[in-house]
């Protein structure tokens, strides 16, 4: 049991929920109420990685944040260190991989509460922001935690990507599931059975926790 | 707050924060700052040939030194790509000195490092296969042609020396054309002995130093194929420009006699320098 | 809860679909917006409220602008003084209704909210179901809710969307009592839109009429019924007077009430509203007879000298509209062609225009 890999899984996981929830958000509500030309080629663009290959993912993503491209470079010559191959190039990897994960989830939910709800929250004297905060906000909660666990868990299974942008940097980049990958090489197979284990337990868990809010979500209606 | 509201904030709570605990526990105990060269744990990259003997030599060193290098395995031309994309690695041990020296080319070593071994490849058979380990591959070849034969397992010829020298091998011996159709590509030596050993491949092409390594000695037999089969397999590790202190002195004791020894356990050649 | 000059709305729009609209509510009454599915009319609603942008805009409340496309003046809908009942009341469903009261009092301090929100539960009689959420209450304690929500806002104007829209018929009637009831008890400024002109002839004071974006028709209802003036509804429904009447006496022991609608006296089965209470009531032209000298020996009780001010077709050959008046009261008469012949009815002749106490629908 890589003890350091699993920690380095979930602080990224924790990262990813935490920096991705509040701009998916944004982002999920404008997709959700905004009545503009190119909103479903926005969310076709959303749902990409989801059809995407993860190789192909993490190699437009060396190409766009690798040393060569001008984000990679900028990135270096402010904090010493390539963006790619470090833990902060992670989190950017998977801020975009998981996109859907958290905006789909977010947008039905708050695809789902009615015009006039919202119409009436404004003729209740609630300013935009506080017409999120005390209606939208509350209403969307099955969704946002949907979005939070459905991002977590599959932040923890993310293999491709991370390979591809991080390497197998112990300590830095090698996550569980890279770990799980090394381990096998090595001909370790309990450590790699035990480490495959906890991924399966947390995916069961997260799956079980999202079936159980969506069920909540739709009694309440 | 409703009264379930507050229960579920107490389940989310205690779910949080074990984890948060553990993940910061971890950044902390591993922690690599942002400009590299930390003085406890440098960072190796090395081919998989290298699996077991360097692990044995990293324990020594821990105890010797109490400086543990974090090592990450792989194939050699991956790790050069890597590591002139930025990756953070201060010594790089490749199967294969080409590597190294494309690198010193452009800058990024220091110096030309030196030469560590020699490699050798292995036909591995595991158990209950019908293929048998022979020298020549005759056998092989013959299961190629009645058409019986099953995968062969290789280290990918693209990035991995020793995935190369087996195509040079196997191409010497005339089969290459015949068995292109069951190759079994692995990732880097380490996974195609993974792939040779696991019982879906009748056997494998591989480094001769993970032939011996315990793990693949229980599960299979292997037959050391001739030098003369390929293009030598010279060895070379380097220290790379961010090397710290502390790869540089684990690169030194990689020099030492112990540490040869335990390669040459492993049928690394030695070079004689 | 605002005296002043009432709501002028000015709007016009070219897209998605064309709106021209200029109209008038009086302060203190009920102004009804009628007209058919797609004519625009939840659309001015909405506008009024701030919640839908115009291409041209001027809304003004008691002297107070709340849109100027002209000026750049828009005021948004948190920061209009209106109250808001949705067609399907709109309530927030994970909120009580002490919640969903307490979120319309912002703009009070926070020292008066839970006064305000017990005064006006007892408004609505929702009381008891204080603690509850929607999902809990019937459609009447729903309207009822989103009714004392909108009012929280001390607004100045009250705005209805078809609210009586979704509720069967038993309750629309004691729902529509409640609204006159709150209105006249606040002295409320309403613009209610409806497509039902039941609601116009029992509720609303005035009328604004909207056929395809535009109004056709604007007036006192009143006036508009007496005259069969109103477009979209003159043609088919049967032609009704709706008339503001008042309370002036009850024959107990004939079991009567007398009211009178300005010039007009009539007597009806009593209603159990006190002497000098406000009665809406219609008159439909199917039920006035007309005749050229008093009868006897009939159950009529009304029997009201009328004079003939106009003749004109009705809606099948055989019969005719006759527009009549009581002193300024005026009052209309649905009879056979032949019957015009019989009693020679020509513009100017005086007649009797008998009315069945029965038939006589009052609403109070």
């Amino acid at each position: 049991m890589d003890w350091t890999a699993l920690g380095l899984s979930l602080r990224l996981g924790l990262v990813t929920v935490a920096l991705l929830l509040p701009l998916s958000f944004l982002l999920a509500r404008w997709l959700a109420f905004g009545r503009f030309h190119g909103r479903g080629f926005v969310e076709a663009l959303v749902a990409l990685p989801l059809i995407l290959p993860p190789t192909v993912v993490g190699f437009y993503l060396l190409v766009a944040f690798g040393r060569g491209s001008p984000v990679g470079a900028a990135f270096e010559a402010l904090f010493g260190q390539p963006l790619v191959f470090s833990f902060e190039g992670l989190v950017l990897a998977s801020l975009l991989v998981n996109l859907p994960f958290a905006v789909q989830p977010m947008q039905n939910a708050l695809a789902a509460i009615p015009q006039n709800v919202r119409d009436a929250a404004r003729c209740c004297g609630l300013s935009p922001l506080q017409a999120i905060r005390k209606v939208e906000l509350p209403l969307a909660l099955p969704g946002i935690a949907t979005a939070a666990v459905l991002t977590f868990a599959h932040t923890l299974g993310e293999f491709g990507v991370v390979l591809m942008v991080g390497g197998s940097i112990p300590g830095e980049t090698r996550t569980i599931s890279i770990a799980i990958y090394d381990r096998v090489q090595a001909f370790d197979e309990p450590a790699a059975g035990a480490m495959a284990l906890v991924l399966l337990v947390t995916a069961v868990a997260a799956l079980a926790i999202t079936n159980t809010l969506a069920r909540r979500a739709g009694k309440r209606d | 707050m409703t009264r379930r509201r507050i229960v579920l904030a107490r389940v989310l709570a205690c779910a949080v924060l074990p984890m948060a605990a553990v993940s910061l526990e971890a950044r902390g105990a591993n922690a690599q700052p942002a400009t590299p060269g930390s003085t406890k744990t440098p960072l190796v990259a090395a081919a998989s040939d290298l699996q077991f003997a360097l692990d044995e030599i990293v324990a020594r060193f821990h105890s010797d030194t109490g400086i543990t290098p974090r090592v990450t395995y792989g194939s050699s031309g991956n790790f050069a790509r890597q590591i002139e994309q930025g990756a953070p690695f201060e010594l790089f041990l490749s199967a294969d000195e080409a590597y190294v020296d494309r690198l010193t080319a452009r800058g990024l070593t220091q110096g030309k490092g030196a030469l560590y071994g020699v490699g050798r490849i292995v036909l591995f058979v595991p158990h209950g296969s019908p293929l048998e380990p022979d020298p020549g591959l005759r056998n092989l070849a013959a299961r190629l042609a009645s058409g019986e034969s099953g995968r062969l397992a290789i280290a990918n010829p693209e990035h991995a020396p020793y995935g190369r020298a087996a195509e040079q091998a196997l191409r010497s011996l005339g089969v290459w054309e015949a068995v292109q159709p069951k190759l079994l590509l692995g990732e880097n030596v380490a996974q195609a002995a993974q792939f040779a050993s696991s019982g879906n491949a009748d056997g494998g092409i591989i480094a001769y130093s993970l032939a011996l390594a315990p793990a693949l000695r229980e599960r299979g037999t292997f037959a050391l194929l001739p030098d003369t089969l390929h293009a030598p397999l010279r060895q070379r590790m380097v220290l790379l420009q961010r090397a710290s202190p502390a790869a540089a002195s684990f690169y030194d004791y990689l020099r030492a006699p112990a540490s040869r020894a335990i390669l040459s356990q492993y049928g690394f050649v030695l070079p004689e320098d | 809860m605002n005296p002043g000059t009432g709501l002028q709305v000015r709007l016009r729009r070219a897209v998605p679909f064309a709106l021209d609209v200029e109209l008038e509510a009086p302060a203190g009454s009920i102004t009804a917006l009628f007209g058919p599915s797609g004519s625009g009319k939840s659309t001015v609603l909405r506008a009024i409220a701030g919640l839908q942008s115009m291409d041209v805009a001027r809304i003004t409340c008691g002297g107070a602008t709340w849109a100027d496309t002209a000026a750049g003046v828009a005021i948004p809908p948190h920061r209009r003084p209106v109250g808001f009942v949705f067609q399907d009341y709109a309530l927030f469903p994970h909120l009580t209704v002490r919640e969903q009261l307490a979120l319309s009092l912002g703009h009070r301090p926070a020292a008066e909210r839970p006064a305000r929100i017990d005064s006006l539960l007892q408004l609505v009689q929702l009381q008891e179901l204080v603690d509850r959420r929607p999902a809990a209450l019937s459609g009447g304690q729903q309207q009822r809710a989103a009714l004392a929500r909108a009012l929280a806002r001390d607004p100045a104007v009250l705005l209805l969307d078809e609210p009586f829209a979704a509720v069967d018929w038993a309750l629309r009637e004691s729902l529509r009592r409640e609204l006159v009831r709150l209105q006249r008890a606040l002295s409320l400024t309403v613009v209610l839109v409806t497509h039902d002109f039941e609601d116009v002839a029992k509720l609303a004071s005035h009328l604004v009429v909207l056929e395809g974006g535009a109004v056709t028709a604007s007036g006192s209802v009143e006036t508009l019924t007496g005259r069969n003036a109103v477009p979209g509804v003159s043609g088919w429904r049967e032609p009704a007077v709706a008339l503001d009447a008042r309370v002036e006496a009850h024959e107990s022991e004939r079991q009567l009430t007398v009211i009178a609608a300005g010039d007009l006296r009539l007597e009806v089965p009593a209603i159990a509203a006190p002497v000098g209470a406000p009665v809406r009531i219609q008159l439909a032209a199917g039920d006035v007879i007309l005749a050229s000298r008093r009868p006897e020996g009939l159950s009529l009780h009304n029997v009201v000298e009328a004079e003939v001010l106009a003749i004109e077709p009705a809606a099948h050959a055989a019969l005719r509209l006759v527009h009549l008046r009581v002193g300024a009261t005026r009052v209309l008469s649905l009879v056979t062609a032949d019957a015009e012949r019989k009693l020679d009815l020509a513009p100017g002749k005086p007649v009797l225009a008998l009315v069945k106490a029965v038939s006589i629908e009052a609403f109070a």
